[in-house]
């Protein structure tokens, strides 16, 4: 395969899953079992390519740089002004969301294995077709194609929610739709100033997002009074589809109905990529293209984070569905990359990228569990739940080692990610221009440091709860006939027995690579950290300079200095 | 003013769809009424060929002007005639003609007949040069209007449906002749060449005319054109109209006309720029004509929209709901119309976008409209043709609970209810017109949009954003468009939620002819070309959106 050049790579590696929903229509009358084998084969076909197409991305010299990579580009719509191009590639800042995104569309296969059983044709085919349009919006190098991709990826999961979720399903779906919809048709409008602004200052009219990083730093938009402001203006229109996206609390509130919802394998890919995409807009459009405004947003964006941490990490405290509370850690964890974001520090900024490789393996992990959890016992109230771990111990230890990739225990991901971004708040703390910013920023990073206590708090207890003590939940009687097919090589789980609610091999094949990629990044930060460092810092570069000129007036006082491998 | 063999040879794709009209009528009396739509597909057939030989732009007669803009326009006539055409033919007919046991639900030769007839009016309204052949092709658009909504419908519904278009149609074309004297006392001919030379001439007597006169002619302009756009404040009609008559005639309603008002409009601002519509109105009378022009239009769209999208929120009868949705799709339009007077107002290329490279071409508002339109059509005949494909569900019924109840036509969207399992064709053609109207990417509804609202941010590209400003009012204008795609998205979704979420005991029966399953095919198969490859219609619409201005012809100079 090394053969084929890097941008037919690519393309083979997003087209495979469209190629395999058609494969899965054409096997539809074959029943459930012939195309739910095709759809795990295409996911494990896409995993593959795309592990080996990051490989050699690694192993190339744009590696270092965190330069594009494997750019491949076709015309789509060139006419007059129109240059819109069908423009791929890889760089720093997504080659690890790209990876996740192939790696979880298999967990999200591999959970629903047993759980659809209405209509699986449909649910199988929209899950590929989510999951090409999640590895093209990664890849693409285009404002437009990025922004299709970006708005293609609600209407498969739309369909997901609305006829395989749970009851309320129908108002979650078009609530889910119309929400991101509304904060994206502003991001358009932004995104297509930018590109009108850049047309007149450059003379060519480019939807090409590096040419556009390089205009705008060349031209940026004005941000002053005589300007009308107009780069905040841009920055606002961005950041309300973003913010939704993520999202930053008070724009999550169609997050948790969404979740709750969602058939389990619409959970994992929401949870574990479409939220990663607020904050990879941010990092590849607004920090880059609009360094001021974002530095003059980023202490209101700082603090919006930190609330999040802490009213996500509370109201998950209260929650009695675990599903729900899942859903709100998600908020609560979103906001610890908001946060190290717009810290506009280096450590705290790679940390946030990381962490949204962290918070993908997690939630989709946990999110995954419950959904298992709901198909043993078909609950998922907390109070019916409990000593799940004397009937089911291997449910329970990937349970607990995701519980504890998700509070951070040293060792796993979760731990480097939310350590580097409290230690390049603190940084930005001390290294506050007065006395007012120290405080304030200072405070701000105890509050999200009381966050994670508050994190380990509900999600041990909700553990606590759910896997010891008595055994609550109601029998699976009843079920037999959701596992009675015979698969190969699981015979020795038999429903009859207690070992017949431990986790079958379709679901070890869900859960095993999550786990394993948790303790690697955990145990070996470094390999991961290394490749999107450059790029990372090439995009928030310009708003980092713009945060310490607007500082100007004041010198630090002091300045704590962390280094990581 | 001479009429000369060559004016008939520009007009043979026109003269060729009255020819088969004529035929088509006759048909009636000697051959079977299936003849009738068959002689029309000919006919449409036979304009197409004709149309392709004829020269792409350049070609001016005295009353009549071959530009790229007519060329588009002819173009997308024909598409939509040939379309409509299957659509109507298998078009249910509750007066149905019986010959004996063979009942022919479908359209009769007299409909296939006026029918032809106002493709050939919209055509002709496209390719006008002069007030009189504009009035004379907008006329032969309401009229057969009159009658195939007259015809189709017996009950209390339809009578009130033809009369009320009827009347209001009437309303609208005075009024829009109202606008044509007014013009002709400007320009001292009917000559749209003539109005545009001495509008934008610098004669000083021109601007006392012109106080007088502008505003009215605008207006009462702007009024006709608004009812056949279906836009504020000649819309309210709409809604009762489509849900009285037949889903064919609905779809041609919510297709043709809007053609013509958009032509129209365009038409009449382009008498004020010598150039490409891009190019800057010269002279006193131009200026005050295109600024009043895109005042007018960017009110008219703002509300038009906002109420549309309001109004359709609210319905649960489908055709109802479509209406509304039309409403709203007309205001998007006249963003662009009003995106390309104010461009003319100033003149982009002076001292606008890329004014530094002499970038003279682009996809401006004029350009945008009609590739919207074109888009706009497509989607809304391909679900009209499938709610006409579709025609009646199964009663609710048990055997032994007395006799069998008649069939239900499909009327609100709760009827939709379960097509994807019933019909999944249908139901996944549906979705995506759905989807392209809601400008969903990569559809082409997405590239409309896209196209729209860049025209509206371009406005006074240099200027600063401050309050009250022309730049602040099109940035709004920008913004309240995506915000109402936004809005607009909601029912639309209602109508894929019923069809894909909620299940159903009652099927459909599927009885509205194949040919208007072919037309709902058909669409959708323009409608996934058109969004993998926009770029050939972008093109078109592009050079067409150039070249609306009034041509200067010699003889017309005195």
């Amino acid at each position: 395969m090394n053969g084929i050049s890097p941008g037919t790579h690519l393309l083979l590696v997003i087209a495979t899953p469209l190629v395999g929903a058609v494969v899965a229509w054409l096997l539809g009358s074959r029943g459930r079992h012939a195309v739910r084998q095709s759809a795990a084969v295409t996911a494990i076909i896409t995993l593959v390519g795309a592990g080996w197409l990051l490989l050699r991305y690694l192993q190339s010299p744009e590696a270092a740089l965190g330069r594009p990579y494997a750019v491949i580009s076709a015309p789509w719509l060139v006419d007059g002004m129109f240059d819109v191009r069908l423009s791929l590639g890889l760089d720093g800042l997504s080659l690890w969301l790209f990876g996740l995104s192939a790696l979880l569309s298999l967990t999200a296969v591999m959970v629903s294995w047993e759980a659809i059983e209405d209509r699986p044709v449909g649910f199988y085919v929209l899950l590929l077709v989510l999951e090409a349009a999640m590895l093209g919006v990664f890849a693409a190098r285009d404002v437009i194609l990025f922004y299709v991709f970006f708005e293609f990826t609600l209407v498969p999961l739309f369909f997901l929610i609305g006829i395989w979720g749970h009851d309320d399903r129908r108002r979650a779906a078009i609530k889910f739709f119309l929400y991101t919809l509304a904060g994206s048709v502003l991001t358009f409008l932004g995104l297509l100033t930018i590109v009108l602004w850049n047309a007149s200052h450059t003379g060519s009219v480019t939807f090409d997002i590096d040419r556009l990083t390089a205009g705008m730093a060349a031209h940026p938009l004005p941000m002053s009074r005589e300007g009308g402001w107009l780069q905040m203006i841009v920055f606002v229109a961005l950041f309300i589809g973003f913010a939704i996206k993520v999202p930053i609390v008070p724009f999550h509130t169609w997050l948790p109905l969404a979740h709750v919802e969602a058939p389990t394998g619409g959970s994992v890919d929401l949870a574990g990529i479409l939220l990663k995409l607020g904050i990879y807009g941010f990092l590849r459009f607004s920090l880059p293209m609009l360094p001021e405004a974002a530095a003059a947003a980023a202490p209101w964006l700082f603090g919006l984070g930190v609330a999040g941490i802490i009213y996500g990490a509370l109201v998950a405290l209260v929650q009695t569905d675990l599903k729900r509370l899942i859903a709100y850690s998600s908020v609560s964890h979103m906001g610890y990359c908001v946060m190290g974001l717009f810290a506009l520090e280096p450590v705290a900024v790679e940390g946030a990228t990381l962490q949204l490789v962290n918070h993908g393996l997690s939630a989709a992990g946990l999110f995954a569990l419950v959904g298992m959890i709901y198909e043993r016992y078909h609950t998922r109230s907390i109070a019916n739940l409990g000593g799940i771990a004397t009937k089911a111990p291997w449910l329970a230890a990937f349970f607990m080692l995701f519980t504890f990739s998700s509070i951070g225990l040293p060792g796993l991901n979760g731990f480097v990610g939310e350590f580097m971004i409290l230690a390049g708040s603190f940084q930005r703390a001390w290294s506050g221009v007065s006395t007012t910013w120290q405080t304030a920023y200072l405070t701000m990073a105890v509050l999200a440091v009381v966050g994670v206590v508050l994190g380990a708090w509900y999600m041990l207890w909700a553990v606590e709860r759910v896997l010891f003590g008595p055994s609550r939940e109601p029998p699976r009687g009843g079920q037999a006939g959701m596992h009675a097919a015979g698969h190969g090589g699981h015979g020795v789980h038999d429903e009859s027995t207690t070992g017949g609610d431990d986790l079958r091999w379709y679901e070890f094949a869900a859960l095993a690579p999550l786990a394993v990629f948790m303790l690697w990044i955990g145990l070996v930060p470094a390999i991961f950290l290394q490749p999107s460092a450059a790029a990372v810092r090439a995009a928030m570069q310009p708003g980092a300079a713009a945060f310490a000129e607007r500082m100007e007036p004041e010198r630090p006082k002091a300045a704590l200095v962390v280094r990581l491998p | 003013m001479t009429t000369s063999l060559q004016t008939f040879a520009l007009l043979a794709p026109e003269i060729a769809l009255v020819v088969a009209a004529i035929i088509a009528f006759l048909a009636g009396a000697f051959a079977g009424l299936r003849s009738g739509w068959l002689v029309a597909l000919l006919g449409i057939a036979t304009a197409m060929a004709l149309a392709g030989g004829q020269p792409t732009g350049g070609a001016v007669s005295a009353a009549i002007s071959i530009d790229a803009f007519s060329v588009y326009v002819r173009w997308t006539v024909l598409v939509l005639g040939a379309l409509l055409a299957l659509v109507l033919a298998g078009d249910l007919f509750p007066a149905a003609v019986s010959r004996g046991n063979n009942v022919w639900r479908g359209g009769t030769c007299e409909e296939a007949g006026t029918f032809l007839l106002l493709l050939a009016g919209l055509s002709l309204v496209g390719v006008a040069g002069d007030l009189v052949l504009l009035f004379a092709g907008l006329e032969l658009v309401s009229i057969p209007t009159y009658i195939l909504l007259a015809l189709k419908r017996g009950d209390a519904h339809g009578q009130e449906a033809s009369l009320k278009y009827f009347f209001l149609s009437l309303v609208a074309s005075a009024l829009f002749l109202y606008a044509l004297v007014c013009l002709y006392g400007i320009g001292g001919s009917t000559s749209l060449a003539a109005i545009g030379a001495r509008l934008r001439s610098t004669d000083d007597a021109i601007a006392g005319i012109t106080t007088v006169l502008l505003p009215v002619a605008i207006g009462m302009a702007m009024a006709g054109a608004a009812f056949r756009l279906a836009a504020v404040p000649m819309h309210f009609y709409a809604p009762d109209v489509y849900e009285g008559t037949s889903p064919g005639n609905a779809a041609l309603l919510s297709t043709l006309p809007k053609v013509a008002g958009v032509v129209v409009l365009l038409r009449l601002l382009g008498l004020a720029v010598a150039g490409p519509v891009q190019a800057a109105a010269v002279g006193s009378g131009a200026i005050a004509y295109t600024t009043l022009f895109w005042q007018l239009a960017l009110a008219l769209a703002a509300i038009t929209m906002t109420v549309g999208n309001v109004m359709a929120l609210m319905q649960s009868n489908l055709r109802r709901l479509l209406a509304c949705s039309s409403i709203a799709h007309a205001g998007y339009l006249l963003v662009g119309v009003a995106a390309a007077a104010a461009a003319a107002s100033t003149g982009v290329t002076k001292g606008g976008l890329m004014a530094d490279q002499g970038w003279t071409q682009g996809l401006g508002g004029a350009s945008a409209t009609l590739f919207y339109l074109a888009t706009y059509a497509l989607a809304t005949l391909g679900i009209f043709a499938a709610i006409t494909y579709l025609g009646h569900r199964w009663p609710e019924w048990k055997s032994g609970a007395g006799p069998r109840p008649p069939r239900e036509e499909i009327g609100t969207v709760d009827d939709l209810n379960g097509l994807s399992a019933t019909n999944p064709v249908a139901a996944f053609a549906v979705a995506i017109f759905l989807l392209s109207l809601a400008g969903i990417p990569p559809l082409p509804g997405f590239w409309g949009k896209l196209s729209l609202a860049t025209s509206a941010l371009e406005v006074d590209w240099n200027a600063a954003i401050t309050f009250g400003s022309r730049r602040a009012a099109f940035v709004a204008l920008a913004v309240l468009l995506v915000i109402n795609a936004a809005i607009a998205a909601a029912y639309y979704l209602r109508i894929i939620a019923a069809m894909y979420f909620k299940s159903t005991k009652r099927g459909v029966q599927a009885d509205g002819g194949i040919s208007a399953g072919l037309a709902m095919l058909a669409c959708l198969l323009l409608v996934l070309v058109a969004t993998v490859k926009p770029a050939g219609l972008f093109r078109a619409a592009s050079r067409a959106g150039g070249s609306p201005a009034a041509q200067v012809v010699a003889s017309d100079l005195r």
